[in-house]
């Protein structure tokens, strides 16, 4: 076992842990945070889609003691409950949630799009979301949530999320 | 398991030269976390190479060279790989989805030879050579010598894939990568290929065709003798036909859980035409753009 410090959601943690453990498992196991899921643990899902450095990261096959040093963003650290984010609030909006297990992983992956790409086309979209699979929307949904907050940041001063409401 | 997570080119060699076959190199672990987790393999110790700033550049000063742990997101986007190897550019952004691809290295796709290796057919086109090092010293191998067979290369336990250089491109040659799979994202590819073609200066004959496939044997391969066919040739249907016969006589294909061989026989021949008419579609417009 290994001391490993990284930076989760903006706070310092320091986690004890063996080589082959999975980010995923210490984020749910020793760090309580249970929002980001395990699905396929093949990185084939996105369901356990995390942010390390800003990027998206399937967290069921990345080694925890790598992301060693490292800000990582869980969807817990998106936002607070009755504070969402655009695109969380764009889901809500446009019910791009039915059973709610892959929303975190299609979050976090769509935040990452959006501060790389305020106003992306549904075709980047659709390329962005390439690695999140889900069984219930059928993607119609969360598509438009996206397409929802792309046009709100192109339509200011409204602030963004303000006109998914 | 222990983990050493290294920032020096030289601390990494060092380290397989300790630990030999106990090591593992790890560097976005889209593979190795995968072999982990289903009990594949066991090192005594994964040497994590992601933080080796030395490893990660893509230069082209003269000739492209790809640092080992450059990504396939940073491959997809950079404008030296998408002005000149358009194939490898398309290769990287379809392995797997975005998340696979913000980590996963060439160096790793490589390393792991699996016989669906996406960036294998662009970089055979494209006469890769991979810089190998360890503690004694350095040497180079083309991309078919370091490829020895399903998910084996010739990189000794104590060598690193450090860099990968790309043959310069020349006058009328453009490239295309084809993959096709079940379904167009997150896809394990069922036949994949790209081909490198060069036109005489009156833009109809074949000077130099290289072709590549993956997914239709045990490792990805050229296929010279479909290659010869296309030639001296100015693409004609019989030319095509050759070629694609040769291409399919050359794979060794099987029926797995995404095609059946027979299947994969069908295609062969309609991806290689359709690359082929995309390469000299590209070649044209370069020639017009600069007319």
């Amino acid at each position: 076992m290994m001391s490993v410090s990284l930076n989760i959601n903006g706070r310092d943690r320091s986690v004890n842990v063996d080589g082959a453990d999975t980010l995923l498992d210490v984020l749910r196991e020793q760090v309580g945070l249970l929002g980001t899921k395990e699905g396929c643990v093949e990185g084939e899902c996105g369901a356990c889609t995390v942010l390390i450095d800003g990027a998206p990261v399937d967290s069921c096959i990345y080694a925890a003691a790598a992301a060693g040093g490292r800000q990582v963003t869980t969807i817990e650290g998106l936002a607070r409950p009755g504070d969402y984010s655009p695109i969380q609030q764009a889901f809500i909006d446009g019910g791009g949630v039915q059973c709610g297990f892959c929303t975190p992983g299609f979050i976090v992956t769509l935040t990452a799009l959006l501060r790389r790409n305020p106003d992306p086309s549904r075709d980047e979209i659709n390329n962005a979301l390439s690695g999140n699979i889900c069984r219930c929307t059928g993607y119609s949904q969360i598509i438009e949530a996206a397409l929802l907050v792309a046009a709100a940041a192109t339509s200011t001063p409204t602030p963004a999320g303000a006109v998914a409401q | 398991m222990d983990f050493r997570s290294l920032r020096s080119l030289d601390e990494v060699l060092a380290a397989l030269a300790e630990l030999g076959d106990a090591a593992c190199v790890l560097a976005g672990g889209t593979d190795v976390m995968v072999q982990l987790g289903r009990g594949e393999i066991a090192p005594q110790t994964l040497v994590h190479i992601e933080h080796v700033g030395e490893l990660s550049a893509i230069s082209c000063n003269g000739h492209v060279r790809l640092g080992a742990t450059a990504t396939h997101s940073s491959i997809a986007e950079s404008p030296a790989i998408l002005n000149s190897y358009g194939s490898l550019a398309a290769a990287a952004a379809s392995v797997g989805g975005w998340q696979t691809q913000s980590v996963g290295t060439i160096g790793g796709n490589i390393a792991n030879a699996s016989p669906a290796a996406d960036l294998l057919p662009p970089l055979l086109v494209h006469g890769a050579v991979v810089s190998l090092s360890s503690a004694s010293g350095s040497r180079t191998l083309s991309i078919d010598q370091l490829l020895t067979g399903r998910r084996s290369t010739a990189c000794a336990a104590d060598e690193l894939i450090v860099a990968v250089d790309l043959e310069p491109v020349g006058a009328r040659t453009a490239d295309a990568f084809v993959k096709v799979g079940r379904r167009s994202a997150m896809e394990v590819s069922i036949v994949a290929l790209a081909v490198r073609l060069t036109l005489d200066e009156t833009m109809t004959t074949v000077t130099d065709a290289r072709i590549a496939l993956a997914s239709c044997g045990p490792m990805a391969f050229r296929a010279t003798e479909a290659e010869a066919a296309l030639i001296g040739t100015t693409l004609d249907d019989d030319a095509l036909r050759a070629a694609g016969a040769a291409l399919g006589n050359r794979a060794q294909l099987i029926d797995d859980v995404r095609a059946t061989a027979a299947y994969r026989r069908r295609l062969i021949p309609r991806v290689l035409g359709k690359a082929v008419a995309e390469c000299r579609q590209t070649i044209v417009n370069r020639s017009e753009s600069q007319t």
